[in-house]
């Protein structure tokens, strides 16, 4: 098949990605496992990125306008400033393993199923269920 | 024996014997490699058979350069607090690769940036404007890379300047020529795990000889600084706020568009390992920033009013090895003299390692995009693009050479990263992102876009006050104007442009692909050979 990297004529080793015109992508894309998939990665994607952007150029603004408060001091020595600075790290480690483990087990299934789902030759198919919706909520562990 | 102060005068003859032992590991690795690349998939993506593990300590070791590890130390040990912005900045940055780019340029890409671009886009000014950002980008960050070598070797070693960058340059283009993509990840690995190990010694060092209290070493070090009320306070370097913010939305976003970070991604079997890559890089990145605190802060304490006598340089690079030597045992002893060495090895791995994924992933724009696909327009061999990945990597390692020897030592190193920092967020940066979720984005767009972030970063540069006596702008920091404007760039041209039906795919097959993984390009049949392959029978009819 031309779209096997393995094996395939030189020009596919060497050209760009191959593309796959077996699929019938628009119906792929308007399948309802694809459209929650794009939903649930959006609905965690988009509010995680606004708390990122608000916390990081809060903490600049901070550093840049107002350099006294971020001096005072905490305990002895231990700056807000670098408290704050310290927060970002948190953050980042928090956001990245909340979002490694909302992918394991809310994205990867979505997408297997909509993948498989754009595989279907036809029809309208035996619904496939997402095992992806249980509702395993946070429960704020934090890793350091 | 080495001199009791730096910069030495003569050469350090232990730091040699260290570096030739890091150097024989690293050349024994490129050997290994070299064996097993035979393919443009294993020379350009090694085999695609790097674990989610590997790719995290080659991603930290591609990325952390010798402007952090020393850089980022001389920047806290000058300026206190506001050398520590850079340390959050380059870490927060990972989210921003992470929630948005990680697991989709697996899944939609191949080999390099454009292959993402080219997928949806006509090819051929889709590849051309983004192999121009990705060239761009590498010739900012290597060059300084380069200087910064010579520099540092020089003051550690004893090396002649031009001798240091062309012995750095050599053993780059080794391992790239030689081994491809698996001799560059393995020296990442082996350089991040190198400089974990030296800064986690070299930490706890300085927290012994504070007295095990890490709050006193802000102490310490407010009470040595010269300007002890500003010290633990922002605005020692950075005075204009409108430049902190910019160089913070630089750094923020520039990291999602360097090259040479998000050809990685291009290693790992799928999407999965892409994603556990990054979760391990930004743990083994962060706790290496938190540790600059100790460091940087530590340096300050221990080394005090050193750094104003001269004995620190200018630009702070030297603060951590005079540290090591110091924590050591001090300068003259057994044990200060071998960390110095240690140390000094240490930043010539992390070089090493750097300036490897930066020629790579540029010769991959060469070879891959432009000669391949759009000179050659695919007719070529796998064999051939090979080798003219190999002769584009010893021509951009040669420029890179003469122009590290010509603008010497004096090049300002710390705004050509910044620069290359703020191309990649304006240039790379949008183009891409865009190309992965905006439906109605073309090939028009694409190409104003990286134009518009090209031209408006390094224009600001040009007229700033960084480089020209007369400054037509008051910013030393272009990311705050040119990011917008590369988006801008990119809209812009949609709107004027019109999309080009016979050659544009669709977009929900990259849109479909890169969310889910369907389609995307598999690895090796076995990732590096079960048995190794006889390229060449002697007794073969003709092969």
């Amino acid at each position: 098949m031309a779209h096997d990297p393995r094996g395939a004529e030189s020009a596919s080793a060497t050209g760009g990605a191959e593309h796959r015109p077996d699929v019938n992508w628009q119906a792929a894309e308007r399948s309802s496992e694809f459209q929650e998939l794009v939903h649930k990665r959006r609905s965690f994607v988009i509010p995680a990125l606004a708390f990122v952007f608000f916390w990081y150029f809060g903490f600049i603004a901070l550093a840049s306008y107002a350099p006294d408060f971020m001096g005072e001091s905490v305990i002895e020595g231990v700056t807000i400033g670098y408290v704050l600075a310290l927060s970002q790290f948190v953050m980042t480690w928090f956001l990245a393993w909340l979002y490694l483990r909302r992918a394991e087990r809310v994205f990867d299934p979505l997408a297997e199923a909509a993948a498989a789902k754009a595989l279907e030759p036809r029809g309208p198919g035996e619904a496939g269920r997402p095992e992806a919706g249980r509702p395993r909520a946070g429960n704020g562990e934090v890793r350091s | 024996m080495s001199a009791a102060f730096l910069p030495l005068a003569e050469v350090n003859v232990e730091a040699v014997v260290i570096f030739a032992i890091v150097v024989g590991i690293t050349l024994a690795i490129t050997y290994w490699a070299s064996q097993r690349t035979t393919s443009t998939t294993q020379f350009w993506a090694a085999g695609r058979g790097i674990t989610g593990v590997q790719n995290g300590f080659a991603i930290a070791g591609d990325y952390m350069s010798a402007a952090s590890f020393l850089g980022i130390a001389g920047l806290i040990f000058l300026f206190g607090f506001d050398g520590f912005l850079y340390s959050v900045g380059f870490l927060v940055a990972f989210l921003i690769v992470l929630f948005l780019l990680a697991e989709r340029m697996r899944n939609a890409g191949k080999f390099t940036i454009a292959d993402v671009l080219s997928f949806r886009l006509n090819e051929r000014p889709a590849r051309v404007a983004a192999a121009l950002g990705t060239l761009v980008v590498a010739a900012f960050y290597l060059i300084a890379q380069m200087v910064g070598a010579g520099v540092l070797i020089q003051a550690l070693v004893g090396f002649d300047f031009n001798l240091a960058v062309a012995l750095t340059g050599a053993f780059m283009l080794i391992y790239v020529v030689f081994g491809g993509m698996l001799a560059t990840t393995w020296v990442q690995i082996v350089k991040a795990g190198l400089l974990m190990t030296a800064t986690i010694i070299l930490s706890i060092f300085v927290l012994g000889k504070i007295g095990w209290n890490p709050i006193d070493i802000f102490n310490d070090a407010k009470a040595q600084s010269d300007s002890p009320e500003a010290y633990l306070l922002p605005g020692l370097r950075f005075d204009n706020p409108i430049d902190t913010i910019s160089l913070g939305l630089g750094l923020l976003l520039g990291t999602a568009g360097l090259p040479h970070i998000l050809m990685r991604f291009f290693t790992v079997p799928d999407a999965k390992a892409a994603r556990k890559s990054v979760g391990w890089a930004v743990g083994l990145i962060g706790s290496f920033y938190v540790m600059t605190t100790f460091l940087g802060f530590g340096a300050r304490a221990l080394l005090g009013e050193a750094g104003t006598t001269g004995e620190v340089d200018e630009a702070g690079n030297l603060a951590a090895p005079l540290l090591a030597q110091n924590v050591g045992g001090g300068a003259g002893s057994i044990g200060g003299d071998a960390f110095l060495a240690i140390i000094a090895a240490v930043a010539f791995a992390t070089i090493l390692a750097v300036v490897a994924g930066l020629v790579i992933s540029a010769s991959g724009a060469v070879a891959h995009d432009v000669w391949s696909n759009v000179i050659r327009k695919g007719k070529e061999s796998e064999h051939e693009e090979i080798l003219v990945g190999r002769i584009a990597a010893l021509g951009i390692g040669v420029i890179a050479i003469v122009i590290a020897i010509i603008g010497g030592e004096d090049l300002n190193v710390s705004y050509m990263v910044g620069l290359a920092f703020a191309v990649a967020a304006s240039a790379n940066f949008p183009a891409l992102l865009l190309a992965l979720t905006w439906r109605r984005f073309n090939t028009t767009g694409a190409v104003t876009g990286v134009l518009f972030g090209v031209v408006s970063s390094v224009g600001l540069v040009l007229v700033g006050p960084d480089v020209s006596d007369n400054p037509v702008i008051e910013l030393t920091q272009p990311a705050i104007i040119s990011v917008p404007l590369g988006f801008f760039g990119c809209w812009l041209g949609t709107m004027l442009g019109r999309t080009d039906t016979k050659a544009e795919h669709k977009f929900e097959e990259l849109y479909v692909r890169s969310e889910t993984g369907l389609g995307a390009e598999v690895g090796e049949a076995a990732p590096p050979p079960r048995e190794p392959r006889r390229r060449r029978e002697p007794t073969g009819a003709s092969r």
